[in-house]
């Protein structure tokens, strides 16, 4: 036993003695360098690329995440956080925001005479923009959703490329004819394939909010969120068109994480599906596809839920006024073309998504459906959130409910009226708790507050033709 | 003689069965690690392309082998260590007599019973008080003091026969050779199975290397393959090939070390 | 057992290895004890006591991440914990995990045992068997959600023969695993009663059999195979002389010395069973459907760092802690009655 622990002794030693000497040389002197905690994909490596090759002086590196906040949050709390992290939606933000950890950079930005209020697709600002009106950080790039479609199925059935704008009943017609069975009836290609939480897309097209526009009420069982729901819930299991959450697992063996549509429709499962812009950069490979896009269907508003990203810096980072450079290439023109090129989601800043160079990338000559993203991406609204209850423990209360509605064991309206409570309930726990919070809520009910970044976007496409 | 053929046969039977269910797993990552992208969704298990670049994809993607070492190497110190100081800790517990030996056990028991998750924040701040993030060390050093493997050795050690110890007490050995000379090899199927838990534990640890480190180099296999488990669609062919890779190592340590979970101990030979 | 038989049985084995009966001196060994102690707890002290007494004071507060505001209240995290429904929810759910705890030991303790024996090729055996415990995380868990696809997956289709086979009607319809609330004992996800329209197989029990799966032939077996590594072959010599047979044998002599081992599993079993479930949640159901599959430990994930409500978080994580102090000292008394734990 002692020999052999000497062995691995020694083993160990000259191990480290290998790890040691093969150290990443050092940054050369005058070189400051940056840590991004992002996704590390080859997308985002390209672009840190990009930033480094433009800024001799700096050296930003991607410190990978795992999709929940834990990271970034333990670091900063000690305060060591990275220089730069991203924010994925206005709760997160407002977190950051109360935490002190996010960088206000509305003069810094100003400055270098960028407001992100005039360029950006306003749907993205409440994920930069905090509760008190200033800024903390420049949107990175935005995901909104469009329908994507098949289109050698759409020629094979004889169904004409969708004319939009349509309205959901035209848009339930066109996937029954692209609903195919087998002579058991079992459906062999549905007609359009929506994921888990698809059904939150399709909210504003109702006129549907989570919640009341002074934000002091959970309206998720309001009459408009209901007919949304329902016509989700008719998809799967009135028309069926679009797979039950049981026969999407069915088909496919990972399904169910969210990304269960884009792989069953790079499969010819389904002729269409609700997918953003991103999905290019899985398929671009793929020499046997071809692909359409257009808009979402429309009930009351051509108006569909949002989906993007922020990137800020930390207050306590001692490269703060470094790091704002970063924020300055992501408002910048070379950044947003190479978004655009990527197919990585979309140009956050309204400008770089014009113009012929944006419509038809030469080196992509069949992505002809550019200007429909353009289209939801000025229609798209953010998810409403409260300041009175966390996010998360909303969505996870209105998920349960929505599980149940979804495999039937409940009537949708008593499903959706249950989560109204529950969600209301735990913004009467948090008035009780926190005086402060109250008095705001009173501020809020008697008109007094100030709206909310994210109803003004929904007002503004509301009034959109 | 027909009965204990039967006996051995009914013995094989029942394990066939058993590694027959266990091994589905494993060949299914294999073959999964074989397909094209596009082909990972599919039901049937097995490959319509072969596509052993697969492999080469991981190491050319992503600094693989640099990941490999430092969690083979992060892993192996925290094994070492671990079981160096809880060897000697069990010892102290389980063959010696001190005043109130069962209440510092106790207390050693009952930090196993709090979940990590909510300890993750004040373990991170004195780390980074110690100014041990973004280094080795700190993925090493404060996993190296289990209660987990104290209790596992401590159990394991009560075991053996009082009597041995107590022998050689009386005479004349110190504490000390007692514990490297009896108790230690007699407790050796305990220390191997700690350390293989303590190895496969580490090397596949997650959270604690994730929020410690900042740079590129350190990275540990399971925060590197975050690569291939974007945001933007998950590489599951690249991911299961880099997993049957990074097998290796434990299956290794359990091979070498397997051997010495079932050789009986000969007392006499111990005792002479 | 029957302490008189034990007695005998123990009695004889002492005098075949030539122990002495139990010395009645007591021995101080204070400062050598020190010493061999002193390097674990020194490590101890510092990365262990220190952090779980750091969450012990949060659990006191109203540490919310997001506020730079820590106030003291008291017993208000364990009051709310105990009011919110939500809380009994995820325990029942815990609980039920542990339905598959005994399954598992019990399948250890037997694969261990067939492993033991003297035959050959059980060395590729014992690798194989220890497999899954290489292949866990994420890979595994994905291909459990392939095993349990409920129109292709070849659990249900295993079902389907044997119910086929049985020649019962297929009027029943297939357990839809992952995607349903149902579940063994028939509790309904929001209320926890017991509703005869939830009694079936669900998500719920595709998880607790995947927890066996993996636990069987995991670490378990190896202690127990470690374990009877250590079984002097003169103790069960000596039973064989004595005439007993193969159960006999094994309740008489190989079970009390593997006792402390099975005191650990136990332990570590119940520890990781109200801490379990995590994995699972986060990668195969996100502690859906319904939240049938949340466990406390999930549950303390999300309040921690989704709702960043660290000082409940901790409360709740303490109410865990008691949970298992309870059982485990249990244990310990029931243990020191049956047999000698320690």
């Amino acid at each position: 036993m002692k020999a052999t622990l000497a062995t691995v002794l020694l083993g160990l030693l000259l191990l480290s003695v290998a790890a040691w000497r093969d150290q990443p040389p050092a940054p050369p002197p005058g070189v400051t360098k940056l840590v991004w905690v992002s996704d590390d994909n080859p997308l985002r490596r390209e672009q840190v690329r990009l930033f480094n090759r433009l800024n001799q002086d700096l050296e930003v590196s991607l410190d990978p995440n795992n999709g929940g906040n834990e990271k970034v949050i333990v670091q900063s709390i000690a305060g060591v956080g990275p220089d730069l992290f991203d924010c994925f939606n206005g709760a997160d933000l407002d977190a950051y925001y109360r935490a002190g950890i996010a960088l206000d950079v509305t003069d810094r930005l100003a400055d270098h005479g960028i407001d992100i209020r005039q360029g950006f697709w306003p749907a993205i600002l409440p994920t930069s923009i905090g509760p008190d009106g200033r800024v903390y950080g420049v949107p990175t790039n935005v995901g909104h959703n469009g329908i994507w479609f098949h289109k050698e199925i759409f020629e094979a059935d004889g169904v004409p490329f969708p004319k939009t704008p349509w309205s959901t009943e035209e848009f339930i017609e066109v996937a029954k004819k692209l609903t195919k069975r087998d002579s058991t009836g079992r459906v062999v290609r549905y007609g359009f394939l929506i994921d888990y939480w698809g059904w939150r897309a399709f909210m504003p097209a109702f006129g549907a909010s989570l919640y009341s526009r002074d934000r002091t009420r959970c309206t998720i069982d309001s009459p408009e969120s209901i007919a949304c729901l329902r016509f989700v819930h008719a998809l799967m299991h009135v028309h069926r068109v679009s797979p039950t959450p049981t026969e999407e697992s069915t088909m496919s063996a990972q399904g169910g994480w969210g990304m269960g549509s884009m792989t069953l429709f790079g499969a010819r499962r389904g002729a269409m599906a609700l997918g953003g812009r991103w999905w290019l950069a899985t398929y671009r490979g793929r020499q046997d596809l071809q692909l359409g896009a257009a808009e979402p269907p429309f009930e009351r508003f051509r108006a569909w839920t949002s989906a993007g990203r922020t990137t800020m810096i930390n207050k306590n980072s001692p490269n703060r006024e470094k790091a704002v450079r970063w924020l300055l290439f992501l408002a910048g023109q070379e950044y947003n073309q190479l978004i655009n090129d990527q197919a990585d989601g979309l140009a956050a800043v309204k400008r770089y998504c014009e113009g012929p160079r944006f419509l038809l990338n030469p080196r992509f000559p069949e992505e002809d459906h550019n200007a429909v993203w353009r289209e939801v991406s000025a229609r798209a609204v953010p998810e409403a959130t409260s300041p009175f209850v966390n996010q998360r423990l909303a969505n996870r209360l209105i998920d349960v409910q929505v599980d149940l509605l979804r495999t039937n064991q409940k009537p949708i309206e008593k499903a959706l009226r249950d989560a109204a409570r529950q969600v209301d309930a735990a913004i009467a726990q948090n008035l009780e708790k926190d005086p402060e919070l109250r008095r705001k809520y009173e501020r809020a009910q008697r008109g007094e507050e100030p709206v909310p970044v994210d109803e003004q976007a929904f007002e503004l496409v509301r009034q959109m033709p | 003689m027909n009965l204990r053929f039967h006996r051995a046969m009914l013995v094989y039977l029942l394990l066939l069965l058993a590694a027959a269910t266990t091994l589905v797993p494993f060949v299914w990552m294999a073959l999964t690690s074989f397909k094209p992208l596009a082909d990972v969704e599919s039901i049937n298990p097995w490959p319509k392309v072969w596509m052993p670049d697969n492999y080469a994809q991981v190491f050319s993607q992503i600094p693989f082998a640099r990941y490999y070492l430092n969690s083979v190497l992060i892993a192996g110190w925290v094994t070492f260590l671990t079981v160096v100081t809880s060897a000697m800790a069990a010892f102290a517990f389980a063959r010696l007599e001190w005043p109130g030996r069962n209440h510092v056990f106790r207390l050693y028991l009952a930090t196993l019973m709090v979940p990590g998750v909510v300890t993750l924040i004040p373990s991170f701040a004195l780390m980074v008080h110690l100014r041990l993030l973004d280094t080795y060390t700190g993925m090493i050093v404060p996993a190296s003091f289990s209660a987990f493997g104290t209790f596992l050795l401590r159990q394991f050690m009560l075991t053996i026969p009082k009597a041995l110890d107590e022998a050689s007490l009386i005479d004349g050995a110190s504490s000390w050779r007692v514990f490297t000379d009896v108790v230690l090899p007699l407790a050796r199927p305990g220390v191997i199975t700690l350390a293989i838990f303590t190895f496969l534990g580490n090397y596949g640890s997650f959270l604690w290397p994730l929020v410690m480190v900042k740079s590129g180099h350190l990275r540990t296999l399971p925060v590197g393959m975050l690569f291939f488990d974007g945001m933007y669609g998950r590489q599951t062919n690249l991911i299961m090939a880099a997993s049957v890779m990074s097998l290796v190592p434990p299956m290794l340590l359990f091979i070498a070390g397997q051997k010495y979970l079932v050789r009986g101990i000969q007392l006499g030979a111990v005792k002479g | 057992m029957s302490p008189a038989r034990d007695s005998t049985l123990a009695a004889k084995t002492r005098v075949a290895i030539g122990e002495r009966p139990p010395r009645r001196r007591k021995r101080n060994d204070l400062i050598p004890a020190l010493l061999f102690l002193l390097p674990n707890l020194f490590g101890f002290a510092l990365f262990t006591v220190g952090p779980v007494g750091f969450s012990l004071l949060a659990s006191f507060t109203d540490w919310n991440l997001t506020q730079p505001k820590v106030r003291w209240v008291a017993l208000e995290n364990f009051g709310g914990m105990l009011g919110n429904h939500a809380f009994w929810v995820y325990l029942v759910n815990t609980l039920y995990f542990m339905l598959g705890m005994p399954i598992a030991i019990v399948g250890s303790l037997a694969l261990a045992l067939l492993l033991n024996q003297k035959a050959r090729g059980l060395v590729a055996f014992r690798t194989l068997l220890y497999l899954p415990s290489f292949t866990a995380g994420v890979a595994l868990m994905i291909l459990w959600k392939a095993l349990y696809n409920p129109d292709f997956g070849p659990i249900n289709y295993a079902i389907g023969a044997a119910l086929d086979l049985l020649g019962l009607a297929r009027d029943v319809s297939l357990p839809q695993w992952l995607n349903a609330t149902q579940n063994m004992l028939g509790i309904d996800p929001e209320t926890v009663r017991f509703s005869r329209a939830q009694v079936g197989l669900g998500a719920r029990d595709a998880l607790l059999w995947m927890g066996v799966w993996t636990a069987v032939g995991g670490g378990n077996m190896l202690l127990y195979l470690a374990a009877l590594a250590n079984v002097p072959e003169e103790l069960t010599e000596a039973a064989e002389l004595d005439g007993a047979g193969s159960w006999a044998k094994f309740r008489s002599v190989v079970w009390p010395q593997l006792a402390p081992t099975t005191f650990f599993i136990v332990v570590m079993s119940c520890i990781g069973g109200f801490q379990g479930g995590f994995d699972q949640a986060r990668i195969m159901t996100n502690g859906g459907p319904a939240g049938t599959t949340t466990t406390l430990a999930f549950h303390i994930y999300q309040k921690a760092f989704e709702e960043f409500q660290m000082g409940y978080a901790s409360a709740v994580s303490w109410a865990l802690f008691a949970l298992v102090f309870l059982v485990t000292v249990a244990n310990w008394r029931f243990g020191n009655r049956a047999g000698d734990w320690e």
